[in-house]
């Protein structure tokens, strides 16, 4: 059984409304430890069909041709309360070919030798996971879209343990790396995260300046998401709060795939300039709603689930060149965040967040000691604005989908 | 083509002669159907059917798995061709004439019967709503190098979403999430717990900063045990690593790891290493009783049937199924009425715990404070914390009469592996407890 038969299938249910998407992916993993040398080589593929039938969206998916095929003969029992499809994109490419997939590379030691010089002894690693994968997806449709797109990855976790005394802290960090591993920026916050805990010391200050490692500033951003994808439960609207003038944000993934994951041309999407909101992330069906052209952002998470609303790679823009530096000596009394010790929470619906973090308290420009266990909260539309600085030292990290920040300074940030 | 086991298993005995050798071939077949349904409306479905295999080779710290995308004879052959030359042993031949391009059917999950059911459950006690609700059908089968083959089957339910209900100050949403093994008992036990859920109560104030003491009740004592117990005790790198027979709490508190317990999430008949499960005591009269362990750990006597996977291309890791908690004599009038003043918990969000220092966090959405041994008004959402040691050790003799599962606990992750679990328990009241509002 092949694509072209599950085009037939699909046409004559929905002949005007059907979409097929296949996806082929390798990769290769390496977790090494103390006492640990795992190789794991995985292999996926996947299809996936959407259509509507009798005005009804449905969707299926299955690791063959034939499971997507009983798939769709068992959807059809089921009636779904009418809807309108989406206007599905049209086109060809020329088929994108996945780049042969090499082995990921074997860095514990040399991480295990700089952790623990970062931390003067007192932070180990005990495992790293190294993944690089590869991956070609194709997507077609009734409006006769027939593109594919070939990606690949590296990425990973590493879980370490800072011991001073009786005091213990163990932690997990997620990267990515776009092009070389950047091992000593990844020990650096490996050591930062395990060995900040140990000092025992609360937030000195109960409000104050808020230097936010980059690590914390893509957490910040990631979870604050939502606000760009339009989704429900946001009552306060940030371009009436206004927004900091001082930093922008994009999300452009032109540069990982020439397509979403419905078909649409990736293009960069100004969502944040001049401290208001520009735009929003739309998918198809978040496009047919407002009415607005589709931005290129139905991102499926697994083959297993049908494309959502989501950015892809989303990133603070600063509007002025600063390093992290010189920011830290604009902070007179505050925190630098050098890692958050719990997911960032945001309600949205009642205009709240919440940051735990460990770090290091700050008074004019200079580091006075660590800070084992702080918690920034207050409104949101109070902290959006309050964004006073953003550096030029931006990484991404995945969260799952690459989030790119900065250092960042926020003004009158409240501690606890 | 379907699969052979004896005729695996001689592919695979090759590569377990040494002593501490393990290989063996894991097997998946999942389906499953999803309905969307909001304000009585069914307003999309899914329906997916995933299969995959991994041969896998373990011998002392390494290990190395191949997995392979279908779940047939000739994926077998590949995966196992696979790991022997990344192995450098012997491989087998490749198979003339490539892999068959036959595929098997899969059966998917008539979703009729429920389809009744939960329309008429949502139409009496939540009309307005937005809720997801899954029925997953899976498969494994595990072909060990040396032991006999095992399979086994499960079908879990799970409805999750919000939907809006009436309190006291005017209609709120509330979140609901209920999973449970299909039995012709669940729908019931669903309309229970859904009515229960809709019940009219005050609108929640926010939680004050502090210690205070709290029971954890209506079966949700199971997260808290699972987070204190169940995940330091999977590990080799825990604060309890080191505690062998230590008397940690009173000794009225036992607590046991039973996959045995098939009428919860995280029940099976073997592992995904085909070894057949033993419920584990972890605590045994207050004190640190058994550890949960997999074939590969050489120190600890065997395997108790706890290795578990995730995916078929997951390597199996060891992780905690059911967490049963022993019930004891005091009804919920006396717990009242023991507690004095502090928070009664019913709701149980999220639970994490960091392994090496044992310091916990549970997220309540709301909790019922309780005055002079009566219920007053409604509180949260917030987060109770502490560490391991010292929690277990403010856990007050006298724990509640009936022992309930806790259903809303349904799925755990550790390392990206997400896996079913769940727990029955008691009432609990612990002394003593940081707790803090949160966002």
């Amino acid at each position: 059984m092949t694509g072209d038969h599950l085009r037939e299938v699909l046409a004559a249910r929905a002949p005007r409304d059907w979409e097929l998407y296949r996806k082929a992916a390798e990769s290769r993993e390496l977790a090494s430890g103390p006492a640990l040398r795992r190789e794991v080589w995985r292999s996926e593929r996947g299809w996936a069909a959407r259509w509507w039938e009798n005005g009804g969206p449905r969707f299926c998916a299955a690791a063959t041709p034939r499971g997507l095929e009983a798939a769709i003969r068992e959807s059809a029992r089921t009636a779904t309360a009418p809807a309108d499809p989406p206007v599905w994109p049209a086109g060809t490419a020329t088929p994108a070919q996945a780049p042969p997939l090499a082995s990921p590379p074997d860095l514990f030691d040399e991480l295990a030798r700089l952790v623990s010089a970062e931390s003067r002894g007192e932070a180990s690693l005990t495992q790293l996971v190294v993944r690089r994968g590869v991956r070609t997806e194709g997507i077609a449709n009734a409006a006769g879209l027939d593109v594919s797109d070939a990606s690949q990855h590296l990425d990973g976790f590493a879980s370490a343990i800072g011991r001073r005394g009786t005091r213990v802290c163990d932690a997990i960090l997620l990267f990515r790396w776009d092009g070389e591993p950047d091992v000593t920026g990844l020990a650096r916050r490996i050591a930062d995260r395990v060995t900040l805990p140990l000092s025992d010391r609360p937030a000195p200050f109960d409000r104050g300046e808020w230097l936010l490692d980059p690590a914390v500033s893509a957490a910040l951003l990631a979870a604050l998401t939502p606000i760009f994808t339009g989704e429900a439960g946001i009552r306060w609207r940030p371009g009436a709060a206004g927004l900091s003038r001082r930093v922008g944000i994009v999300d452009d993934a032109t540069a990982d795939a020439r397509h979403d994951g419905e078909g649409t041309p990736s293009r960069r999407v100004t969502l944040v300039a001049d401290g208001a909101l520009q735009g929003l992330l739309t998918d198809l069906d978040r496009a047919r709603r407002s009415g607005a052209p589709p931005t290129g952002h139905g991102v499926r998470s697994s083959f297993r689930t049908p494309p959502q609303v989501s950015p892809r790679r989303i990133f603070f823009v600063p509007e002025r060149t600063e390093t992290s530096g010189e920011l830290l000596s604009r902070v007179r009394r505050g925190i630098f965040a050098s890692a958050v010790t719990a997911p960032v929470l945001a309600d949205f619906a009642s205009d709240r967040f919440e940051v735990e973090f460990t770090g290091v308290a700050v008074v004019a420009g200079r580091a006075q000691g660590p800070v084992a266990a702080a918690r920034a909260a207050g409104r949101l539309s109070e902290l959006l604005p309050r964004i006073a600085a953003a550096s030029t030292d931006r990484q991404f990290f995945p969260l799952p989908h690459p989030v790119g920040a900065p250092t960042l300074l926020i003004e009158r940030a409240a501690f606890e | 083509m379907d699969l052979d086991p004896p005729l695996v298993a001689r592919w695979l005995d090759p590569l377990a002669k040494q002593p501490g050798e393990i290989a063996d071939l894991f097997l998946e077949r999942r389906t499953e159907a999803g309905i969307d349904w909001r304000d009585g409306e069914i307003v999309a479905t899914r329906f997916t059917a995933t299969e995959g295999l991994a041969a896998r080779w373990r011998g002392g710290p390494r290990e190395h798995l191949v997995s392979v995308p279908r779940a047939d004879a000739d994926a077998a052959r590949e995966a196992i061709r696979s790991l022997q030359i990344a192995l450098g042993r012997p491989a087998l031949p490749a198979r003339p004439g490539g892999a068959s391009l036959e595929e098997r059917e899969p059966e998917l999950p008539d979703v009729a019967r429920w389809r009744r059911r939960i329309t008429a459950a949502l139409t009496r006690h939540a009309p307005r709503h937005r809720f997801r609700w899954t029925l997953r059908d899976v498969f494994r089968q595990v072909i060990p190098a040396g032991a006999p083959p095992v399979s086994f089957s499960r079908r879990l339910v799970s409805l999750e979403g919000t939907f809006t209900a009436a309190s006291r100050r005017g209609d709120e949403d509330r979140a609901f999430a209920f999973h449970a093994p299909d039995t012709d008992a669940t729908a019931d036990e669903l309309k229970a717990a859904l009515g229960a859920a809709a019940m009219p109560r005050d609108h929640a104030v926010p939680c004050g900063s502090g210690e205070t003491d709290i029971v954890f009740g209506n079966g949700s004592a199971a997260v808290l045990f699972h987070e204190l117990l169940s995940h330091p005790l999977e590990s080799r790198h825990s604060i309890l690593s080191a505690l062998k027979d230590a008397r940690l709490a009173v000794s009225e508190l036992e607590v046991r790891d039973d996959p045995g317990r098939l009428d919860l999430c995280g029940g099976y008949e073997c592992d995904d290493e085909g070894t057949r499960p033993r419920a584990v005591k972890l605590l045994d009269a207050g004190r640190l009783a058994g550890r949960l362990t997999d074939r590969a750990d050489p120190d600890r006597g065997g395997s108790n049937g706890h290795a578990r996977r995730a995916e078929p291309w997951d390597p199996p890791l060891v992780r905690g199924s059911n967490v049963i908690v022993a019930g004891g004599q005091v009804g919920t009038d006396e717990m009242t009425r023991r507690l004095g003043n502090g928070l009664w918990i019913e709701d149980i969000s999220a639970g994490t715990i960091e392994l090496a220092s044992g310091s916990f966090r549970l997220r309540f959405p709301r909790a019922r404070r309780v005055r002079r041994g009566r219920l007053a008004d409604e509180v949260g959402p917030g987060v109770a914390a502490g560490d391991v040691i010292s929690a277990l050790k403010r856990i007050e003799s006298g724990l509640g009469r009936e022992v309930k599962p806790y259903r809303a606990l349904g799925w755990c992750a550790r390392a990206g592996q997400v896996i079913p679990v769940q727990g029955a328990a008691p009432d609990v009241l612990i002394r003593q407890l940081a707790v803090r509002p949160s966002a």
